[in-house]
Order: C-alpha cells, then structure tokens, then sequence
C-alpha cells in the first residue's frame, strides 16, 4: 500500500521540536548533515533545531515564511507527522534545491520518502511553476541515492570530496530533474505502487 | 590530471560509461551540471539552455509559433484590422519572418551567443580545474585544440540503444525508439549549427568505440587505459 502524505507550511513548534528530537538520534544524524564541531549538536537546513525552539514570533516569522526557502512539514495520514522538506528556490532560474528528511526512522524503506518527495516535486513543478529540482546527496545515503533516482532524476554531476561531514569529506552527487522529465516519470512511478 | 570528454549517439551509453571511467580513475564526472552552472552565468533557466541541445523544432510547430506572432502582434497593434487576423502578414515587422528560421520563438528564449558563450567558458573552466570526465555538450569541440584532453566518441547499434533508453526512461520499446531518433536528431542539430561538423565524425575523437561489440565496463577500462597513454594520467 502506497502511503498517502501532505504538506503543510504552517510549521508549529512541536513540528521543530520532533525535528530536534529526531536529529539527535546519531542514526538520522549521520544520515544527514552530522553534527557541529562546536558544540556537537545536530546541523540542519535553514535553521538551527536546538536553539529555533525557543525563538520569539519575529525570529520565528523570518525563518519560516519566506520566498527563497520554503519549509514544509510532512505528515502521514495514517502517522502523523513523519518528517520535513524544503525548497531552496532561485527564482531568476526557476529552480530550486530540494531537501528532504524522514525522521521517523520505523517508517524507513516503507515508501514514506518517495510519497514525500512526489508531494514536495507536485508543490515544487505544479505549485510554485519551478523549471528544474536538483538534490546534492552525500554518497554516503544510498538509499537517499536510489529513491531520487527512481523518481527520475538524472545525474548531473559526480563531485569528488565535496561534501564535509564530521571532519571528513565525501563525494557529492549533484542530481536534477526538469518539469517535463516529472511529468513523464510521475504517472509510470506511482503505476508500479498501484499493482 | 586526465581530462577526458566522452561524446556519442544518444543511447550509447556516454552516462553509464562516463561514470564509470570517472569511478576507475577516482575523477570528478559532469554531464548536466555543465547547463546547470551556465544557467548561472546567463540568469536563465537551465531548461532554456537544454532546449538549445535537446529540441529540434518542427516546421509546422515553427509556423504555428510564427502564426501566434502574428495574431499576438496584430492584436497588439490593433486598429484597422480584422478582429481575429488583424493585419496582413505582409505588414509584420521584419524580426518576425527572422524568427520563423530560427529558433528564438520566444522572448524569453537564451540567445545562441549568450548560450555558446556560457557553456563554453564553464566546460573550459573545468577543464583548467582537471580531474574530469565531461560528458557531451559539445565538449570535444570546445575543448578540441586543448592540449592532453582525451576526446572519447561512443557509438552503438539501435537495438542497444533502444534497451538504454527503455532502461534509463522506463520507456516501452517504441517510446524509446521515438525518444532517442528525436534526442539523436536533436544533437545532429546541435553539432551542426553551433560547430559546423558532424557530430559523429571519427576525426573529432582520439577514440571511437562500438558499444554494441563491447560491454559497458570493457569500454570504461579502454577509455581509462587510453586517457593513461595519451594524457599521462595514472590507470587504476
């Protein structure tokens, strides 16, 4: 059974709190961005999880409502919230980068992901009329490698030692996927889940 | 410091063969990134770039583009004129027959000049950085008179290149037929209008292999030899 998933860009502050809460798994934390030398917490996208939570409205407003980053929660309607997106647009280009982090671990390689991210390239292609999505994934998530690549994205660029993690570098594989190529690639994906 | 550009049929197989040179010899690979980095330089979307590769546009869709012109102008200029054909073609302004040979059907459209221009100064720049497989885009010819790049062209049966195509795009047999003998027409285009050559021409390459007598990994293990002897560069 395909998961059915929906965002929303009304984040409330338990939405962040189950983030900081996720990342501080060293599990999901590895998976992702690692952790801050400094202070050893978890790092993340757009904004920092351990400290957002106790920010006032107006910190709150300017993280989370604006044009270039578009933060999304995202919720299972059979688990609740599940996990958090995120579109980096460039305007001029019609583009945007895309993030995409399950956090219930439990929901793992059950299809959560893909239902996530065919929700957040809907918001991204048919939403917000972007041209082209591109992900840079560390060659260390796999799993992250092979879904993107399911969903129809090509790849563009294969990065030698780009990408630092817990002072180690990575490769870097820079993935995109253009409005036509969705199109064509959605129907034939969701088919297969289908029989 | 091996530079090798890889070029060929589409459905050849450059992608799968590309990466897998550039994981033999622990280099950087680019294939799309180099349109992605010249939307940058340009400010425009990279499928506008990718257009100028991968779409050749048909006759009649140039007419029916040209005939919107017309109707679109007309009803912009407006008075004296019918209320569905407004003026007559002959009154058109002249960039508009321009346009019908052209493919700059739209105002938004990238111009060749910026075009060529961008591509070419991002492939150069990763050329000068080393370390990478280029995958198509012309890259053989900008980079043609550069000294110690490794020019690859691939070429392949259709059968093959039907099963690439089918496999890469979950296309049935026929739809991958289509896809490539358009993409292929596409890149013939390409070659021809931006570099005057044929795009398969074996004497724009150091090497021309057939990857309908050859595996995949055989063809990568030939290129990564071939960059050893000719560029220097060290074979894993």
């Amino acid at each position: 059974m395909f998961p059915r998933v929906s965002l929303t860009s009304d984040i409330s502050r338990a939405d962040v709190a189950r983030i900081r809460d996720w990342l501080r798994d060293p599990e999901i934390s590895a998976l992702w961005y690692g952790t801050d030398d400094a202070d050893g917490h978890a790092l993340h996208i757009g904004y920092a999880p351990e400290r957002i939570c106790d920010a006032d409205a107006d910190e709150w407003q300017q993280v989370f409502n604006q044009d270039e980053r578009r933060i999304f929660s995202i919720y299972a309607t059979d688990e609740d919230h599940i996990g958090e997106g995120q579109l980096l647009v460039e305007w001029p280009l019609e583009e945007a980068q895309l993030f995409i982090l399950i956090g219930r671990k439990d929901l793992w390689h059950h299809h959560y992901g893909t239902a996530a991210l065919i929700a957040l390239l809907d918001e991204a292609f048919d939403g917000l009329e972007l041209h082209r999505v591109w992900v840079d994934v560390p060659e260390y998530n796999e799993h992250a490698l092979q879904m993107f690549r399911h969903l129809g994205f090509v790849l563009e660029g294969h990065l030698r030692r780009t990408h630092r993690k817990d002072g180690n570098w990575y490769d870097s594989f820079a993935m995109g996927l253009l409005t036509d190529e969705y199109a064509r690639r959605r129907s034939r994906v969701l088919a297969q889940y289908s029989t | 410091m091996p530079v090798i550009t890889i070029n060929g049929v589409i459905g050849s197989g450059t992608l799968e063969i590309g990466h897998l040179v550039a994981q033999n010899l622990g280099i950087n690979y680019v294939d799309r990134y180099i349109f992605a980095e010249a939307a940058r330089l340009v400010g425009s979307p990279v499928s506008r770039l990718i257009e100028k590769e991968q779409r050749v546009i048909p006759f009649r869709e140039r007419v029916a583009r040209f005939m919107q012109t017309v109707l679109e102008r007309s009803a912009v200029a407006g008075a004296g004129a019918e209320p569905y054909f407004g003026r007559g073609v002959e009154m058109l302004p002249a960039e508009a027959y321009t346009e019908l040979v052209s493919d700059a059907a739209s105002s938004s459209a990238v111009h060749d000049r910026a075009f060529i221009d961008a591509t070419t100064s991002v492939i150069k720049e990763l050329a000068a950085g080393g370390d990478v497989v280029i995958i198509g885009r012309g890259s053989n010819m900008i980079l043609a008179d550069a000294p110690g790049v490794v020019h690859i062209g691939l070429l392949a049966p259709l059968a093959v290149r039907i099963d690439t195509m089918a496999k890469r795009e979950m296309f049935t047999p026929d739809e991958a037929r289509a896809y490539a003998e358009e993409l292929e027409n596409a890149r013939l285009t390409f070659y021809r209008k931006f570099f005057r050559v044929n795009a398969n021409d074996p004497t724009r390459f150091h090497l021309m292999l057939n990857i309908g007598r050859i595996s995949q990994s055989t063809a990568a293990e030939i290129i990564a030899h071939a960059a050893a002897d000719i560029a220097g560069a060290p074979a894993n």
